[in-house]
């Protein structure tokens, strides 16, 4: 059964018959945890690196932003039972335009905060599929905890 | 017949707009018209008036009396809802199908449209304030050549998506390249066609390249600026994906920066939401769509 995380939208579930997706990531990040023995995963498709651009909106939404986002990301997995240090990380997006000149960094922040963030934290990406031009679609089977990112039509394995 | 023949007669082929539309982008276009004005242009509009009144008494604008008459209508939602409103039921039938070509499933080039409309007024209120109308209008029909060229992107695709990715060429490049003609291109012809004024001609044409025009045009850089936030947010991303070129020269125009897109992103989702929902709520055979997987 299909769980889709919405642009700005985190889930967390704990029934392996759950497949989390999320569609059409650009410079938008998302990011996949899954905890092995317990089989509790979860999924957030944020949108921008840092809630100091509106405190009101993180306030609202905290999966709009990767440093309000990602904390609820993993306490909400724990409250289920994973734990730290089972969880397999995998995280995909961070497009860009054609842009030789750095003129919308969108997605490179969107990176450079997970990574600022994970490293913090001392979590550790297990896999990833960042950057380029590309549009992707991030599922994760929270039975077999098998991810995939589908570009281009085809599937890859995360 | 060669192609490019054939797609400039898939032009003359397209729906033309209702009347209504023009004549309420007529009204918006001119700074001395009021509210009065809309109520005469609206009135011959049935979907639309019964669409109107039925917002007016959703839950979303939770009023304590019915509201029965259009220029009450008219009143409680403004010019821009009343836009917004008007675009959404024409609109809809024109952008909504899926365009399979550009590997849109249906409604995704009409929710892209409908956000990068709602962007370009967020922006407009800054870079444009005077032709915040216009800017909405401009932002939901800027990808309306996408309509006609679809078909032909479908064929050619391979070809397409090579030059793209071999040689990094934007995905207008490559179109013009391989087709004769790209998206903007074609949908300037049918904005033509349509009698649109020619400031939205141009921000349909020129949605991909501003920096062309000469001199800049502040409602061409808004419809561009917010088409590149909705494609960066991924909103009615297709098989063309983020293949299209930054302008550097924007930002620096009306002074604006990261920061500055970022927010009006943020506001725009928001937007986009309540948009929908409001829609929703107004009319009970609209639907919420769902990206299907691609």
């Amino acid at each position: 059964m299909d769980l889709v995380v919405d642009i700005a939208d985190c889930q967390v579930s704990n029934d392996p018959q759950v497949e989390l997706v999320t569609y059409s990531l650009g410079s938008c990040i998302g990011v996949a945890i899954w905890d092995p023995e317990t089989r509790v995963g979860g999924m957030i498709h944020y949108m921008l690196p840092e809630s100091s651009l509106s405190q009101e909106k993180a306030k609202a939404n905290p999966a709009m932003f990767a440093d309000s986002g990602i904390p609820v990301l993993f306490r909400s997995a724990y409250e289920l039972g994973a734990t730290k240090k089972r969880v397999v990380v995998k995280v995909a997006g961070g497009s860009s335009l054609l842009d030789d000149n750095g003129t919308f960094n969108i997605g490179k922040r969107n990176y450079a905060s997970l990574r600022k963030i994970f490293w913090k934290n001392g979590v550790l990406i297990d896999s990833e599929h960042v950057g380029g031009q590309l549009s992707r679609t991030l599922r994760m089977n929270l039975g077999t905890g098998r991810t995939t990112i589908k570009v281009r039509g085809k599937e890859i394995e995360l | 017949m060669t192609c490019t023949d054939d797609i400039l007669a898939r032009v003359g082929e397209i729906s033309p707009l209702p009347g209504t539309v023009v004549r309420l982008v007529g009204v918006i276009n001119d700074p001395s018209s009021t509210p009065q004005d809309i109520v005469e242009v609206v009135k011959y509009d049935q979907a639309v008036t019964g669409q109107m009144l039925r917002m007016c008494n959703s839950a979303y604008f939770g009023l304590s009396h019915e509201v029965s008459s259009l220029t009450e209508a008219v009143r409680y939602l403004g010019t821009m809802k009343v836009l917004q409103l008007l675009m959404a039921v024409h609109g809809n039938a024109l952008l909504a199908k899926e365009q399979t070509g550009y590997g849109l499933e249906p409604g995704i080039l009409w929710r892209h449209s409908v956000a990068v409309a709602l962007t370009a007024s967020i922006l407009g209120q800054r870079i444009s304030p005077d032709e915040v109308g216009l800017a909405f209008t401009a932002g939901l029909l800027h990808d309306i050549g996408k309509v006609v060229l679809n078909e032909y992107v479908g064929r050619e695709f391979a070809e397409i998506a090579r030059l793209v990715r071999e040689r990094k060429t934007s995905f207008v490049e490559a179109e013009r390249q391989v087709l004769g003609f790209s998206h903007d291109e074609i949908g300037e012809k049918v904005a033509e066609k349509w009698k649109l004024p020619d400031s939205l001609v141009r921000c349909v044409r020129h949605h991909h390249d501003p920096s062309m025009l000469e001199p800049a045009d502040p409602l061409v850089d808004t419809v561009y600026l917010a088409d590149c936030i909705c494609l960066l947010l991924g909103i009615g991303l297709g098989a063309d994906e983020l293949n299209y070129r930054a302008d550097p020269a924007v930002m620096g125009r009306h002074n604006l920066h990261e920061a500055d897109l970022e927010l009006t992103g943020a506001s725009m989702m928001c937007e986009l939401k309540r948009v929908e929902e409001m829609f929703a709520d107004a009319s009970p055979a609209s639907s919420r769509k769902q990206p299907a997987e691609r």
